[in-house]
């Protein structure tokens, strides 16, 4: 679950990046968030993560309150929500395996464990057989896979795709929206944020419209409008 | 455990990753460390050698022919309680001449003549001092005594003996040994300390986007902050190496030397006997300005 209530979030240079918005999304929800850029959305998302904190309002995620959460603790909810961007943002010097596995290298978890869950997510993602490429030997779509293969190999209950599709052609955005549609099934809460307009109407999923900061529109089955 | 094991991994890798500016750290420790320990060598070196003289008689008090066995007895106790004394030996005219004879063969010859003209060699009292400093202070004192009438002459009178200079040398290469090598070793401590400092800093810069995808995935503070203290503890470990290569053939030859000129036979047996823990020293003095370094760099440049 996911909640904030009235949150607002003002930058030292006294620019509004959200203003007084309110959203609730439910465990194993689909949620499109959409809106032009500087609309809000990747604030949204920077805060989910808490890399900002609101000037003012709540956030809960699952049961953790934001507001209350030490700084010594980021890293553990950080564990709990999977995270993807545009940029891939993948380690050139890893392979996929590599990659995926660094995200639970740096949460302790035992060698043996790795080597069982990081080759199952990569198949789940379709890269069994690109697991020693590099990510400069792999294309887009695949770069997004293994992005989404370590935000998944944790098994965390939100996944947060922020323009997944964006540096992809039609071909490979479909094939990441299928892959997270994919996840949805298999119990996870899906924040995608997107500005394609063709995938937003047609996965017929809740849209939610951000403009100015604010939450203009929340549609259980909703299109692409701005 | 296992999270401490993956970085120190990742810290030793990434020691590798920036040749150029991990060798310059590299050097610098290793020349840092040699510098600190060449000195810390010199000065137990010159203070060693500052003991063995000063173990040597301090000053001679030399007694007139005519003066007879009591008012010899009488100076020497008078001599005991001058302040400054710390004991008294008398040296008759006999053991001034056995002394001659067995110092060599040059002594030898000049003992047999001097037996011929009825040895002019005088008796005198050997006396040790408390402190060396205060030399002229005791000789005229003893110059004072009522009873000092019997004295012909005393070693620091006589001009040929230039024990108090020789002395006065050792104590200033001594302080002065010790002031150099303080101020060299804390100049390239700092020196070692900024470049070290720099490469940990450029480390950090360029590996920005590595840093932004730990936090991301979830990684805490010190897995983060943990590899950069690893990498500059690594320049600690090679340097302290690097110094002891270097150390171990110049070691040699100037352990040699040392022993054949100033009979430092004892300093360098020391050196030898403590090896394992002198490059135990290194590496633990490398590794602490290493960890420091980072550990500064980390504080000011990574912000998590």
């Amino acid at each position: 679950m996911i909640l904030l209530d009235r949150v607002t979030v003002i930058y030292p240079n006294k620019t509004v990046a959200l203003s007084g918005a309110s959203l609730h999304i439910q465990p194993k929800e689909f949620v499109t968030i959409v809106g032009a850029s500087g609309a809000g959305k990747s604030t949204l998302i920077r805060l989910l993560i808490k890399e900002e904190v609101p000037t003012s309002g709540k956030i809960i995620v699952g049961s953790i309150d934001y507001d209350t959460i030490d700084k010594a603790n980021i890293p553990h909810l950080r564990r709990k929500i999977g995270v993807v961007f545009q940029d891939f943002k993948l380690l050139p010097n890893l392979t996929v395996y590599e990659n995926v596995s660094f995200a639970l290298e740096v949460s302790g978890v035992k060698n043996a464990e790795i080597k069982r869950a990081v080759p199952k997510i990569l198949q789940l993602v379709g890269l069994s057989e690109k697991a020693h490429h590099y990510p400069s030997e792999i294309s887009g779509g695949e770069r997004q896979r293994t992005a989404i293969a370590r935000a998944l190999v944790r098994n965390p209950k939100i996944l947060i795709a922020d323009e997944p599709t964006g540096n992809l052609d039609p071909k490979n955005s479909w094939d990441i929206i299928e892959l997270l549609l994919k996840i949805n099934r298999f119990g996870t809460t899906v924040v995608l944020t997107t500005h394609n307009k063709e995938i937003v109407d047609a996965l017929k999923k809740r849209v939610i419209t951000i403009n100015r900061g604010r939450v203009v529109k929340d549609e259980k089955v909703g299109k692409y409008t701005l | 455990m296992i999270t401490f094991w993956r970085v120190f991994k990742s810290g030793f890798r990434n020691t590798f990753r920036n040749a150029w500016l991990s060798s310059a750290a590299t050097v610098i420790m290793a020349v840092t460390l040699l510098i600190m320990t060449f000195f810390a060598f010199s000065i137990i070196f010159v203070r060693s050698q500052l003991n063995e003289v000063q173990k040597k008689i301090d000053l001679t008090v030399f007694i007139s022919d005519e003066a007879g066995e009591a008012q010899i007895k009488e100076l020497q106790n008078k001599l005991l309680q001058v302040d400054g004394v710390e004991s008294v030996q008398f040296v008759s005219k006999a053991d001034a001449l056995k002394r001659l004879e067995d110092s060599s063969e040059e002594g030898k010859k000049l003992a047999k003549s001097a037996t011929d003209i009825g040895n002019p060699l005088p008796s005198s009292l050997e006396v040790k001092l408390a402190k060396l400093d205060d030399i002229g202070g005791v000789n005229k004192r003893i110059r004072d005594l009522p009873e000092a009438v019997i004295i012909t002459e005393t070693s620091f009178d006589s001009r040929d003996d230039n024990r108090k200079g020789v002395i006065e040398n050792v104590i200033k290469i001594s302080n002065g040994v010790t002031r150099v090598g303080a101020v060299l070793s804390v100049v390239f401590l700092l020196i070692a300390l900024m470049i070290i400092f720099n490469t940990i800093r450029m480390a950090i810069f360029t590996r920005r986007e590595e840093i932004e995808i730990m936090k991301l995935v979830g990684a805490t503070k010190w897995f983060v902050r943990g590899p950069f203290i690893v990498e500059g503890s690594m320049y600690g470990v090679f340097g302290a190496t690097i110094a002891t290569i270097t150390l171990v053939p110049i070691g040699r030859v100037a352990g040699q030397f040392l022993t054949d000129k100033f009979n430092a036979g004892s300093t360098v047996a020391y050196f030898g006997a403590n090896f394992w823990l002198i490059v135990l020293c290194m590496d633990g003095l490398g590794i602490l300005i290493g960890a420091v370094s980072s550990w500064l760099a980390i504080s000011r440049h990574l912000k998590l």
